[in-house]
């Protein structure tokens, strides 16, 4: 019997670590080689006070949660500069060097001996020594740990942690500061790992370096990603088969080291199969699995006119004013000499051929590249310096080519998560004051749908982005862009690359967007629609603007056209 | 003081001999990674992998070390092919994201060290049939292995280097690792590409593994440190650049070894990573790199 609440506690502990993992790599898209080091780092903290400083039980706990999740926030500082395959390698590294000093800084951490002794915990003055008087305590911080973890993942905090693991370009060109989320989440998930860390020391009464191994890291990943990403009850189901698969072989009368090698080989191959046949693990992020389901409102019957009114920042007679803008890379001028005028409430076109620079320009806007020379000025407010996601909170925002989505979140969501100053994305008010998060979101919820109104789209709300056809997918980015509550819009290619009765569609809601009061500027081959819907436009070659008028007068001008079509042509 | 300098002269050798073992595993590595963006961590497998068939072919069948060298390239170049074609040709068919691929990799690795657990025991095995001698040079001290790891690693990847700059096949992999769309364009078939810079890593991994069960031993988790190292070294080069991988093998070798002149043995392990650590946060683009 002990044995089997044993064999309990120990899946609790490693879904609460696993719970930290998936809130990383399952909400946030962010490897982490390392949670075996900071589930560690946790241990040895709560150990190490309580054998030097005598420090009791839940004390040792609170300082092992500071300690992590202050070393997790540690890490993310070169992590926030790099990505990817770099997350990889940075964390891998990070796991080999905690491992590396727990095995030798032998003054602290007695090496390879491992720290013995560690007091038991006391309820009432009688210290749990049994699996079974632990039991109670660990199944609590779990439920705790759970807890805390669905209202984070399931908050608009969470869901801009899902934006950044889809698209990270497009989370900061919705006006979010990708950075505050990643050491953010980094340090949450060290917190979690911290506490499954000064638990597990004083479950065991005695830690050494080598249940903190990458192997401890490699398993951990597997675990949650088996289980699935995104969906906490995945992760539960994920320690439950890593913890029970042994005790069932062991059933078999199997030896120990055959055993771990036998569950070795089916984790690591259910792993590889998964990856091609199943990705979302076996609990998948949008199972009813784990997860209320909310029903979508039906859409409001309000027209999507009265949201798209401009949010009144400014009333000059023109909105943005660029000067002088370069950009060089290497010896390729992508721009020069750059000037142009939006004028509040038009729409304003950039044509030219390909290559000429056009995006390039957009980039330079809105700061995701960084101008070499020049300035850009939105209602009177210089804006050059600044980073992309605060620059759309200075209302000016742009959209892509490729349109990019969030494809794994719900076109609702899409919209839901550009809304900007949610209460729900900061973690005060989200667990101190949830009557405030729950009414905003309501609203935003609301005004989203309204978006999706706007945009005719309100009855796919609960659909997954992804499945929508291109089409669909850009009029879902532009009521993602109006969500931002941005005046100045840039649209980078709107009507390309969709069918023609879906162009009209589009192009009638960039005129009414226009005659809301917003600033519309776009990028567009389709010179149809540019004439169709643009007041002026801005003729581009080789990074230079090299005319300006009506799109009327710059269609017919023979030069331009030359230029454009190439020789011969027309 | 004489003594330090002898010191020194001795870690610095010790630096340049693992150092040019890292060199070579980075290149296999470095090789296949900047071709194909796969995080190719099932590399550590190839690598304990092909030294088992070299362990087998000398030990159990009798043959002389040099055919055990042959095995160890042949059963390297072909197990990396396997995986290519059988795991993550399949995961590109399904357009699998960069990170599904690196865990389908994880997945492979931890399955195949466990089954070579399985077949073969969890206990280290010699690599034989090496009459081992001591070198001394003034005040430097090593074996004849160390030397052969020396000679070996060099030769191997400056005859790589050779082969990428001078040949068709070479110009291949060169372009498609650096505009693989462009070189699709051009005419130059991606898929064998992939195929040929598997290979030809893969080879090179195995010969790095029998070379290390030389010196050290063969066991089913052999493979991971030094293809951890082999990651820190194209890391520490700038990816994508074979000379890059060569010099940050180097600097990770001497870095660890020299070390030891500040830091007790103990604390080596740690040093490769503390450089790395810097190295990402000062530089992230690498020491060499041009980004």
């Amino acid at each position: 019997m002990e044995f089997w609440v044993h064999v309990l506690n120990f899946i609790l502990l490693l879904s609460i670590l696993g719970v930290s993992l998936n809130l990383l790599l399952g909400y946030a898209g962010l490897v982490s080689m390392a949670h075996g080091a900071f589930f560690g780092v946790g241990a040895y903290a709560a150990a190490i006070v309580s054998r030097d400083l005598g420090v009791p039980f839940p004390l040792t706990l609170v300082v092992a949660v500071a300690v992590t999740t202050a070393v997790a926030a540690a890490v993310t500082l070169p992590a926030l500069r790099v990505y990817g395959e770099y997350l990889i390698l940075l964390t891998l590294a990070f796991q080999m060097v905690i491992y590396g000093l727990m095995l030798s800084w032998t003054d602290l951490t007695a090496g390879r001996t491992g720290i013995a002794g560690i007091a038991r915990p006391a309820v009432l003055g009688t210290p749990m020594t049994t699996p079974t008087q632990f039991l109670p305590l660990i199944a609590v911080l779990t439920a705790v740990a759970f807890a805390v973890a669905w209202r984070i993942g399931e908050s608009p905090f969470g869901r801009v942690l899902k934006a950044l693991r889809d698209d990270e370009r497009a989370t900061l060109a919705i006006g979010k500061s990708v950075l505050r989320y990643k050491v953010a989440v980094f340090a949450i998930s060290g917190a979690f790992a911290g506490v499954a860390g000064g638990l597990f020391a004083h479950y065991q009464a005695f830690i050494n370096p080598f249940s903190f191994t990458l192997d401890r890291s490699i398993f951990l990943v597997a675990l949650v990603v088996l289980g699935g990403t995104a969906n906490l009850l995945g992760t539960f189901v994920g320690a439950v088969l890593f913890v029970g698969l042994p005790e069932m072989l062991r059933f078999i009368q199997m030896r120990q080291d055959v055993v771990d090698a036998v569950r070795n080989v089916i984790f690591g191959g259910l792993l590889v199969l998964f990856m091609r046949f199943r990705p979302e693990g076996l609990v998948p992020e949008h199972s009813r699995l784990g997860r209320r389901r909310r029903p979508a409102p039906p859409p409001p019957d309000v027209s999507g006119a009265v949201v798209i009114a401009r949010t009144a920042r400014g009333d000059g007679a023109t909105a943005l004013v660029a000067q002088g803008l370069a950009k060089h890379f290497g010896g390729i001028r992508a721009a020069e000499d750059l000037s142009l005028t939006l004028p509040r409430g038009q729409v304003t076109a950039l044509v030219g051929p390909n290559g000429a620079g056009k995006t390039t320009v957009f980039n330079l806007l809105t700061g995701f590249l960084p101008a070499e020379t020049g300035t850009v000025t939105l209602e009177g407010r210089d804006v050059t310096r600044l980073a992309p996601w605060r620059a759309v909170r200075a209302g000016l925002a742009r959209s892509f080519q490729d349109v990019r989505l969030f494809e794994r979140m719900t076109v609702l969501d899409n919209v839901l998560v550009a809304i900007p100053d949610q209460p729900g994305e900061r973690l005060g008010p989200l667990f101190f004051a949830p009557g405030r998060v729950a009414r905003a979101e309501r609203d935003n919820r609301e005004r989203s749908l309204r978006y999706l109104a706007f945009v005719g789209l309100a009855q796919r709300a609960s659909d997954v982005a992804g499945a929508l056809s291109f089409g669909e997918q850009k009029l879902v980015a532009l009521a993602r862009l109006l969500a931002t509550e941005a005046d100045v819009l840039l649209l980078d290619e709107p009507a390309s690359g969709v069918d023609p009765q879906w162009v009209a569609r589009i192009l009638g809601l960039i005129r009414q967007c226009a005659e809301a009061g917003r600033t519309v500027c776009l990028v567009e081959h389709n010179l149809e629609a540019v004439l169709a819907v643009a007041d002026h436009a801005y003729f581009m070659e080789a990074g230079r603007i090299i005319a300006e008028g009506p799109p009327e007068r710059l269609m017919a001008d023979a030069r331009l056209a030359e230029i454009y079509f190439g020789k011969g042509r027309r | 003081m004489n003594a330090d300098l002898g010191l020194a002269a001795q870690l610095a050798a010790n630096g340049l001999i693992a150092g040019s073992l890292y060199a070579l595993l980075g290149v296999s590595w470095g090789l296949i990674f900047a071709t194909t963006k796969i995080f190719h961590f099932a590399h550590a497998l190839t690598l304990a992998v092909a030294t088992y068939g070299a362990v087998l072919v000398v030990e159990r069948a009798g043959l002389g070390l040099p055919l055990g060298f042959v095995a160890a390239a042949v059963v390297g170049c072909l197990f990396g092919l396997a995986i290519e074609v059988g795991v993550y040709r399949p995961l590109r068919r399904v357009n699998a994201t960069q990170l599904n691929v690196f865990l389908a990799s994880l997945g492979f690795l931890i399955a195949g060290e466990s089954v070579l657990l399985i077949l073969f025991g969890p206990e280290a095995r010699a690599l034989p049939g090496f009459a081992v001698e001591g070198i001394a040079v003034g005040p430097v001290a090593f074996t004849t292995i160390e030397a052969l790891w020396i000679g070996a690693s060099w030769a191997l990847v400056l005859a790589l280097m050779a082969w990428l700059r001078f040949t068709r096949w070479g110009r291949a992999i060169r372009a498609v690792a650096s505009n693989p769309d462009l070189a699709q364009c051009v005419g130059v078939d991606r898929a064998r590409v992939f195929v040929l810079v598997f290979a030809v890593g893969s080879t090179l991994a195995g010969i790095g593994g029998a070379l290390i069960a030389l010196r050290d031993t063969a066991s089913p988790f052999m493979g991971v440190q030094p293809v951890l190292a082999a990651f820190i070294a194209v890391f520490l080069g700038g990816i994508g650049s074979i000379p890059g991988a060569i010099a940050g093998g180097l600097v990770l070798g001497l870095a660890e070894n020299m070390g030891g002149l500040f830091l007790p043995g103990h604390w080596q392990g740690v040093i490769a990573f503390v450089v790395l650590f810097v190295v990402l946060v000062v530089r992230p683009s690498g020491l060499f790199g041009a980004r």
